[in-house]
């Protein structure tokens, strides 16, 4: 269940895909942000809320900024935090950055492959990066 | 009417990414659709009711479906009801949890023991519901049972053959786009219907053009000022339909 963030934070939304294993490297990826990179900065918000258009879930998805993780070009998560009222920062699609990483490939759904968990840490890396670099901003360093 | 395509169950977990019960829905709801009852079963990703088609939003009234949630907000049952149509079936892994005797499931990330037994007992819930779908008459006009009110078992068995989980990044019921009035507009179901009509040996004549409106009714609105203009341009598409089909063979 949501709560209400004491301060702000990102909130990261993945795309809850299941058919594919990108949906899986996109919900794998947003656990390390939130879990072992960014715990303090990056809170996961469940698509299935704002798809349900719970208020208290679309009330931090439209004061905080949102990072979604896409696991295909139908970008759910993209869209439904647009429709929700969001402001997203920062659009990842997994494939993108497979392309970008083509030493890790992922398989497997319910349990994903090393390449898998590799790939879905170097997406990782690359949001923790990009929290960061809102962090300098919001807190008044070098603003573009 | 046609028989549309081959019956299935529609599978849709709300696949809740911060609970450990979300974990638990999304990994029943694989081994379902990749073990339990592969071939049976399909399954859409629950946001694609607002973020994607027509096609998408009709994949509750296509296929009974079994919304499968972690917890009692019902996300899936609820968003299913609200964008595509009333479940069939829906099922709590809080409720499979407490029916089996089972600790609290831990672990959204990776699930811990009791959470892998919890993925265990919803998906054979859910394969034995599966079975009782099957076995009723769905009505693709109303979204619903002809014969509603059976009790659906709580636990159920079945062969176990590895499948890949049919692809959920869209429904899979086809829609084709046609021009009423100047306006393109997206027909669900129309090239399954072609098909079947065609299969069926119907050429296009008046009589069949006016089947294919009763059944395109069924899964579209059509206005009832705009039947005429409907009727036309359906019988132009199935005499172009047709005729592709009778050069391939």
């Amino acid at each position: 269940m949501i709560k209400k963030i004491a301060s702000p934070k990102i909130v990261i939304v993945p795309c809850s895909g299941i058919g594919k294993t990108y949906g899986a490297v996109s919900r794998e990826a947003a656990y390390i942000i939130t879990e072992d990179l960014r715990p303090e900065a990056a809170q996961l918000v469940a698509l299935s809320m704002l798809v349900l258009g719970d208020e208290s879930t679309r009330a931090v998805v439209a004061t905080n900024a949102a990072i979604t993780i896409d696991g295909c070009k139908l970008a759910c998560a993209s869209k439904m935090v647009k429709e929700s009222g969001g402001r997203v920062a920062m659009e990842v699609d997994v494939l993108d950055v497979y392309r970008r990483n083509k030493q890790f490939k992922p398989q497997g759904i319910g349990e994903l492959n090393e390449g898998g968990l590799q790939l879905a840490k170097a997406l990782a890396d690359e949001v923790a990066a990009t929290i960061d670099t809102l962090a300098i901003k919001k807190h008044g360093g070098q603003d573009a | 009417m046609p028989d549309l395509p081959k019956k299935k169950v529609g599978i849709v977990s709300c696949s809740g990414e911060e609970l450990a019960e979300g974990t638990v829905t999304r990994l029943a709801a694989l081994r379902v659709l990749e073990q339990l009852r592969p071939g049976d079963t399909v399954t859409i990703c629950l946001p694609l009711f607002l973020a994607g088609g027509e096609g998408d939003r009709a994949f509750a009234r296509f296929y009974p479906t079994i919304a499968v949630d972690g917890c009692e907000l019902r996300c899936a049952a609820r968003a299913t009801e609200m964008y595509s149509s009333k479940p069939a079936a829906s099922i709590m892994v809080r409720d499979v949890v407490m029916e089996n005797g089972l600790a609290q499931p831990e672990g959204r990330r990776r699930l811990n023991a009791v959470g892998l037994q919890a993925v265990e007992a919803t998906a054979r819930q859910m394969a034995a519901t599966v079975d009782v779908l099957l076995g009723k008459h769905w009505d693709r006009k109303s979204g619903s049972f002809v014969e509603p009110g059976t009790v659906l078992p709580a636990s159920g068995d079945g062969k176990e053959t590895e499948k890949d989980a049919t692809c959920s990044c869209g429904s899979e019921i086809p829609i084709q786009k046609v021009t009423i009035n100047g306006q393109i507009v997206n027909l669900v179901a129309l090239p399954l219907i072609f098909q079947q009509f065609h299969e069926g040996g119907k050429p296009p004549t008046p009589d069949t053009i006016r089947e294919i409106m009763d059944t395109v009714k069924i899964y579209n609105p059509i206005p009832p000022d705009e039947n005429e203009a409907y009727a036309t341009v359906l019988s132009h598409e199935y005499e172009i339909y047709c005729e592709k089909e009778e050069a391939a063979t």
